[in-house]
């Protein structure tokens, strides 16, 4: 069987990088962490992987503003090499930060624009939270949504947030109204029972309580939840598991490299 | 003259023929810090050598002797009386600290402990090849004058210390414990020149969330504590524990490796903070003793010295903290000698005197002993992550401190001299231990009681800190398997009694884990130390033995600060402390491993002197065998039996309670460490043996805080009958719901268990005094008085969690 | 010398300014209405205002719910508002100018540039001048390292 590579962008103030290697690892997939700067003295190296994924943190401190300036580093030395790795429809993953760094170089909502069209912002409490949310998976809306990355996922997942710039806010209401009916939107923040939940259950205020999109084909993914956070029972605060050994952000990770192979 | 003292930059201080009146006006003028002693053994060896110091080598001496980096008070002599029912003893100590704190660890002489009061921090085995190692730090002084700077100074400090143990550990978790005026003082009751206590908290808190969040390291135990004492001079402390190969924790340095600095640039950052540290704040109180903090270089840092480490390219390594430069290269190059060009230092801005450059604190760097064939490739290895590394230096053969700038000799000092020459102060210590007199029965009504316990709930140091909690990324790295808030679901939470962490990324196929937890009581050091001690010992091993950890592999670390070592009563408080850390550590064959003092936490304003009440902060490390076998506090199935182990005794002094009805007299809260051993042994036996679905420490506030807490946090009911709970003493209702007795646990048991579980607990004080309700009312009743608390769960999670907000 | 603020577009929220309201009614100053936020930034070297322009476009402002101003020299403009304006002092690390430097070069401005970041926050209300250096001293600027202007 062939073996599914994934390539863990590392920058200064990255975080998540080994998490999110060893969810990959975990799915059996060979997931290697590669700092920015080897990749710009090798453009190419990008197409030896299979599966691109943005990992936690604080890149370059969120200096200006959270994913801004490792977002502006990469477009303006990698930018066409993303843009073609996403068309090609191989599979990437923004988490957190790495969410932040996709949205403000314009890889989502449309990696075929590739132009900033939509923005995540201050959490409406000004807090950095840290907390575990419900997420209601866009499968009761009428056409399930395309992400390759969440197909299997019940109606309400739980994983944890950790973010203080989490407020994900469309350019105007013709974008948020495209992103519906493309069934772009992923994730939204929810009660237990599925329905609109308010502060702290939506931990940031986001529009539309939006916590994951993906662009129209389903490849590219971002979400400001961790599911490298959840890849086991023991992982989580009551150590609930859908089979008792893993959690839900296990299934996220297989779908893509079950999708790969 | 190749080697003879002399540059422009530099100034030749006159000292030679100063008097001591002289010499002692010379020390203050220049913050130094030394006392008349040292300025007269320094005017000895430079006496001898015919010629006066330079600034750089009357800095270099200020720095290496400063008591933050010597600890000379606890590891002075210290002539101790002690005074207790009218009877006075007399001890010397030659060392206060080898004769108590370590000499317990000395005497227990555990295999496990890898490394012990040597290092940046201790080091105890994690399995076959790894270790962990762990340490806390202090950062006082800076925090009370810019508390966002100085507290994510103090993180990022404790973060490099564990960098810097060995040849590096990887941190996998911080914890942080501060004391803070009341959030409530009002304006007009801050003392001048000093910020309000809401506002050193925010900046605080502030400033290890966004130091701790950017390393990506889980900001994961810690405690909070509000009096007013802390109001002029809070307490922050920062810890970091990290994992370690058991063969990188030898270092040595060989003549010839050359030095290495890397990581930030030099500026004036924090000039004078290690002797500062010792001085008394006042209103004019230094700026550049103030630190700014970049965790993104610290972060390159570290992901790229562990490269290197991995690599084997360097030898040695410790972090500049205290003393910067000067510390750092006087410890590594003390058994060789060393020569360090001054002028290769990478600078933030121009225009620093040698002097300067050498002892500046500024943050984020490392020195490394590199052997000369490994040159070119750590260079490589760093530029490559754009970290700065530059030679400064070498170690060399001759034992002499040498320092060069711009090709003139700056100073040239021997290392013995530097590193012993320094006279060992005597300090006198008195204690007068005070009588404790048993508290008279507090008769109230159920409505009182009721009302008493809610303030409780909300009393600031019971309180849900979970607005602090929250803005800590407590799960980065995945690895945070028993967290600070637990509960049944992610809507309700109680306080976590200690934290564990699975390493299971950085220990690929491991089952162990590590636990971390912590005690602190100042309340009880106010009127007994011996006790406060003893109580912040117990009280730590107290919370990881609730998560599931094995006493038999716990460790210790302690955290003095007290207030000024030159007031005989001050100080003779502290000795009894260090006294109870002994006998504690003895009891229950746990060791310390590793510590640290701030002294001199007195803050004087117009004229009057306001010390802090004294604190020992202890936090505990230990290995957990098999995470799968941790519990936690929230109450889990309607029907399941409620126990209370331990003793319940007429020990109100001190507590919540007594500081709710203003009550001064009462006992302080003993330790019992034979009965508590007992129970805590037996506890591990049945978490192990999956026999408790949930347990509690019963701590600050007593049995009706803690019950309650596991009820809310389960978003369940419980009933509990106050006359079933196993008292020693006279007590009334009151006492028993309020009293703060040390060694009790609560603890969650399934029928079927029962019988399983008592088995276990033969022997020991316990009893059966409630069950879990599904109605979800929290009930204490007590026929035999008439009297019944009733509250809805979900009320009392209200009244915990609301109380603070920052 | 180029000064560029940074300003929240109509429409959305304002955290920092809320927060920072928040917190002079909590040690009891009264009379304000509103504060808004501005961070602001002071380019400085061999560089042209489009320059500048794209800097602040590209960088120093969000598309979506920020919009900039860039100014020759240092902006003097008289606001009816109250402005409270604060930098941190010489010789302290100003962190995120660091990364802006980085930044700027990555954007493919290869000419060497020297940044100040700072805070402004507009007070809306009727406040006389002593409490606004009060307020400035009790909770926007730590003096130890930063100063102040009040205008």
């Amino acid at each position: 069987m062939k073996k599914v590579k994934a390539l863990i962008l590392r920058a200064a103030g990255i975080n998540c990088d080994y998490e999110t290697q060893a969810a990959f690892e975990v799915c059996s997939a060979v997931a290697e962490r590669v700092h920015v700067n080897s990749l710009i003295e090798n453009k190419n190296k990008i197409f030896e992987y299979d599966i691109l994924a943005f990992p936690g943190g604080f890149s370059y401190g969120d200096d200006i503003a959270s994913g801004k300036v490792l977002a502006n580093e990469i477009k303006n030395k990698l930018g066409d090499k993303i843009k073609k790795f996403s068309l090609s429809g191989k599979p990437v993953i923004g988490i957190c930060n790495g969410f932040q760094v996709l949205v403000k170089m314009g890889l989502l909502p449309d990696p075929k624009l590739f132009e900033q069209i939509s923005t995540i912002s201050y959490n409406d409490s000004d807090k950095f939270e840290c907390r575990w949310v419900y997420l209601k998976t866009e499968k009761k809306a009428k056409n399930e949504s395309n992400c390759i990355w969440t197909k299997n996922l019940p109606d309400v997942i739980t994983l944890p947030v950790a973010h203080g710039e989490g407020k994900f806010i469309p350019v105007n209401f013709k974008l948020l109204e495209e992103l519906n009916k493309n069934n772009q939107i992923v994730f939204r923040y929810s009660t237990k029972n599925g329905t609109i939940p308010e502060y702290p259950l939506a931990p940031n205020n986001s529009v539309e309580q939006i916590a994951g999109i993906c662009n129209t084909k389903g490849n590219v993914f971002g979400l400001m939840p961790h599911p490298e956070r959840y890849i086991f029972a023991l992982q989580h605060p009551a150590r609930e598991s859908f089979d008792g050994e893993y959690g839900w952000g296990k299934i996220i990770f297989q779908n893509v490299v079950d999708f790969v192979k | 003259m190749k080697n003879k003292i002399s540059c422009t930059n530099c100034k030749t201080i006159e000292i030679l023929n100063l008097s001591d009146k002289e010499l002692v006006n010379f020390s203050d003028k220049n913050v130094l810090s030394l006392s008349i002693d040292e300025m007269k053994s320094i005017q000895f060896y430079f006496k001898k050598l015919k010629r006066n110091p330079t600034d750089v080598e009357i800095e270099t001496i200020a720095q290496t002797w400063s008591e933050h980096c010597k600890h000379k008070t606890l590891t002075g002599i210290i002539e101790y009386t002690e005074e207790k029912h009218f009877k006075k003893t007399k001890k010397i100590y030659n060392n206060l600290l080898k004769e108590t704190v370590f000499k317990a660890t000395m005497e227990l002489n555990k295999k496990w402990c890898l490394s012990v009061f040597k290092d940046n921090a201790g080091i105890i085995e994690f399995d076959a090849k790894n270790g962990v190692a762990f340490k806390v730090e202090t950062h006082n002084h800076p925090s009370a004058l810019e508390p966002y700077g100085g507290s994510a100074t103090g993180i990022g400090g404790v973060i490099r210390d564990i960098l810097g143990v060995g040849l590096g550990a990887k941190p996998l978790a911080n914890t942080d414990v501060f004391c803070f005026g009341n959030l409530d003082t009002k304006n007009f009751q801050v003392p001048e020149g000093m910020h309000h206590p809401k506002r050193i908290a925010k900046g605080v808190v502030a400033g290890v969330r966004d130091y701790g969040n950017r390393m990506g390291i889980p900001t994961v135990n810690g405690a909070v504590y509000f009096d007013d004492g802390y109001m002029a001079n809070p307490l922050v402390y920062c810890g970091t524990m990290g994992i370690i190969p058991k063969n990188k924790i030898d270092k040595k340095v060989n003549s010839g490796d050359l030095i290495l600095v890397v990581g930030g640039k030099t500026g004036r950052d924090g000039i004078h903070g290690a002797t500062f540290s010792s001085i008394q704040l006042d209103q004019e109180s230094d700026i550049s003793a103030v630190q700014i903090g970049n965790p993104i270089v610290e972060k390159k840092v570290l992901d790229t010295m562990l490269k290197a480490r991995d690599l084997n390219l360097y030898r040695s390594v410790t972090d500049c903290g205290a003393g910067g430069l000067s510390s750092a290269i006087g410890e590594l190059g003390e058994k060789t000698g060393v020569i360090v060009y001054l002028d290769k230092v990478p600078l933030k801005y121009e225009g620093l005197a040698p002097w300067e450059i050498w002892i500046s604190e500024a943050q984020e760097r490392m020195v490394l002993a590199v052997p000369q064939k490994n040159k070119k490739r750590i260079v490589e290895l760093f530029n490559k992550e754009n970290v700065e590394a530059v030679f400064i230096g070498e170690f060399t053969k001759d034992k002499k401190l040498m320092l060069k700038y711009n090709n003139y000799v700056v100073a040239n000092m021997d290392m013995s001299f530097l590193h012993y020459g320094i006279p060992k102060p005597k300090k006198f210590a008195v204690c007068k231990v005070k009588e404790e007199k048993i508290q008279k029965f507090i008769k109230m009504t159920s409505t009182d009681l009721s009302k008493i316990f809610k303030s409780a709930l909300s009393d600031l140091n019971v309180c849900s800190k979970e607005c602090i909690i929250r803005q800590y990324d407590h799960e980065v790295q995945g690895q945070t398997i028993v967290k600070p808030l637990q509960g049944a679901d992610i809507e309700v939470s109680g306080p976590g009694d200690a934290a564990v962490i699975f390493p299971y990324i950085a220990i690929s196929g491991t089952k162990k884990g590590i636990v971390l937890s912590n005690g602190l009581n100042p309340s009880y050091g106010k009127i007994n130390t011996y006790k406060m001690a003893a109580s912040a010992i117990e009280e730590s091993l107290r919370n990881a033995v609730a998560v599931g950890a094995d006493l038999e592999k716990m460790s210790l670390l302690d955290n003095f600060c007290w207030g000024n070592p030159n007031n005989p009563e001050t100080l003779g408080s502290l000795v009894r402390a260090a006294i109870a850390c002994y006998d504690m550590s003895k009891a229950f064959d746990v060791p310390f491993i590793s510590g640290k003092d701030s002294l001199h936490n007195e803050y004087s304003i117009g004229g009057k002197k306001y010390s802090i009440p004294p604190v020992l902060l202890i936090s505990a490390m230990g290995v957990i065998e098999n995470v799968a076998n941790t519990v936690t506090m929230s109450l889990k199935n309607d029907g399941n039996k409620i126990f209370v182990l331990g003793v319940t005794r007429n020990e109100i002094a001190g507590s919540v309670f007594a500081k709710i009805k203003n009550i001064k007299d009462g006992i302080v809260p003993t330790v019992y460490p034979k009965e508590s051993k007992e129970i805590m042994k037996r506890i591990y036996k049945a978490i192990s043996n999956g026999l408790i679905e949930c347990c509690h420490d019963c701590s600050e506030g007593g049995l009706a805080v803690a019950i309650s807490e596991m009820a809310f946090a389960g978003d369940k009911g419980v009933e509990v009958d106050i006359d079933a709970i196993k008292t020693k003493g006279k007590l009334g209702v009151t006492e028993i719901l309020f009293s703060e007795s040390n060694g009790r646990f609560i603890v969650e048991v399934i029928p079927e268990n029962e019988s399983k579980f008592i088995e276990i607990f033969k022997g020991c004080v316990f009893a059966e005094v409630g069950c879990v309700r599904e109605d979800k009312y929290v009930i204490f009743e007590s026929l035999k008085n008439k009297i019944k608390i009733k509250e809805k769960s979900r009320n009392l999670l209200k009244v915990w969690q609301n109380a603070i907000n920052l | 010398m180029f000064e560029v603020d940074i300003f929240t577009k109509k429409g959305f929220k304002d955290s920092r300014g809320e927060h920072v309201l928040s917190d002079i009614l909590d040690i009891g100053i009264k009379g304000l209405k509103k504060i808004d936020y501005s961070p602001f930034y002071i380019i400085d070297g061999s560089i042209n205002k489009s320059e500048v322009k794209m800097i602040a476009s590209e960088l120093l402002s969000d598309k979506i719910t920020e919009r900039f101003k860039v100014v020759s020299g240092v902006e003097d403009k008289k606001y009816k508002n109250s402005i409270i304006e604060v930098l941190y002092k010489k010789c302290v690390t100003d962190t995120v100018s660091e990364s802006l430097v980085k930044a700027i070069k990555d954007l493919g401005i290869t000419k060497d540039v020297k940044v100040k970041t700072g805070h402004k926050y507009y007070l809306h209300g009727n406040v006389s001048r002593d409490i606004l250096n009060k307020i400035a001293i009790k909770l926007l600027a730590n003096t130890l390292i930063q100063e102040y202007k009040v205008k």
